[in-house]
């Protein structure tokens, strides 16, 4: 005979602990994650851009003041080079200090590297 | 001829420095004298202050390159810039120092040294307008010296 009150419920679910977000849902976060990051490494190049144009322009608006500098220094240095020459070679008639090797009024530096 | 040139021999192991100073016909003008870190701090103000004389000279270069052609129009940069150097110092001294010296402390990178550049910036408005503006950005959003949180910044505020 069955106690009184019936007898007790039979255990038949499983007794596990809790399984944690769904996949779906991890996925969906990982996305979330993955775009904000994507994003702000779009705005950083864009940034970056900027940052790189901003460097450019300072230099750019430097040169006239640096170049007018070198100009003149590179100046001095060929005259002091010509009258040196005129000096050397005026025993030879005929001779023209500074004179270009070339058949072209085009300037050419007489360096390699112009003169900045 | 004030001096003569010397070979450079292995003993005397001295790079030559040329002894002439420029010929007295040509008028005199000062150089520049400032180093990279202030010239760097002031570039967007040159660059505003002296747009035509800037634009006049590197015209003229791309005229020919011969340092003897433009000697004029680089004399008319250089004053202009000393111009605005001079007016800097009187006005903004305070300024410019500071963010020069950060912009030496940080390897002269711009967006390294807002803070002090903000004020330099505000400085330089208020008292004499010039205004810096980077050629080139995009419209209708602020320039980046100017972007409120930007991603690239210091550590350290």
């Amino acid at each position: 005979m069955p106690p009184p009150g019936g007898f007790a419920h039979v255990q038949y679910k499983r007794n596990l602990s809790l399984r944690g977000p769904s996949g779906v849902l991890i996925l969906g976060v990982t996305c979330l994650v993955s775009a904000f990051g994507f994003y702000r490494l779009g705005q950083g190049n864009l940034e970056q851009r900027e940052l790189a144009r901003e460097k450019a322009w300072s230099r750019i608006h430097l040169v006239p003041l640096l170049l007018a500098e070198g100009d003149r220094d590179a100046y001095r240095r060929q005259k002091a080079i010509d009258a040196r020459e005129a000096a050397i070679m005026n025993d030879v008639p005929g001779w023209q200090p500074g004179q270009s090797v070339y058949h072209n009024p085009k300037y050419r530096s007489g360096h390699w590297v112009l003169p900045l | 001829m004030s001096g003569t040139y010397q070979a450079p021999s292995a003993s005397t192991a001295k790079p030559y420095i040329e002894p002439a100073s420029i010929p007295d016909e040509l008028p005199k003008v000062n150089e520049i004298g400032t180093t990279s870190g202030p010239l760097k701090s002031a570039a967007f103000f040159i660059g505003a202050y002296c747009k035509e004389y800037n634009e006049d000279f590197m015209l003229c270069k791309a005229e020919d390159r011969d340092p003897a052609h433009c000697l004029k129009e680089g004399r008319r940069v250089t004053r202009c810039a000393t111009d605005l150097l001079t007016k800097m110092r009187e006005n903004c001294f305070a300024q410019w120092d500071a963010h020069w010296q950060c912009l030496e402390k940080n390897n002269q990178e711009y967006y390294l040294c807002r803070k002090p550049e903000r004020t330099l910036n505000q400085c330089m408005f208020e008292r004499l307008g010039l205004v810096k503006t980077v050629p080139g950005s995009p419209e209708g959003q602020p320039q980046i010296h100017e972007k409120e949180r930007p991603i690239y910044k210091a550590m350290q505020k």
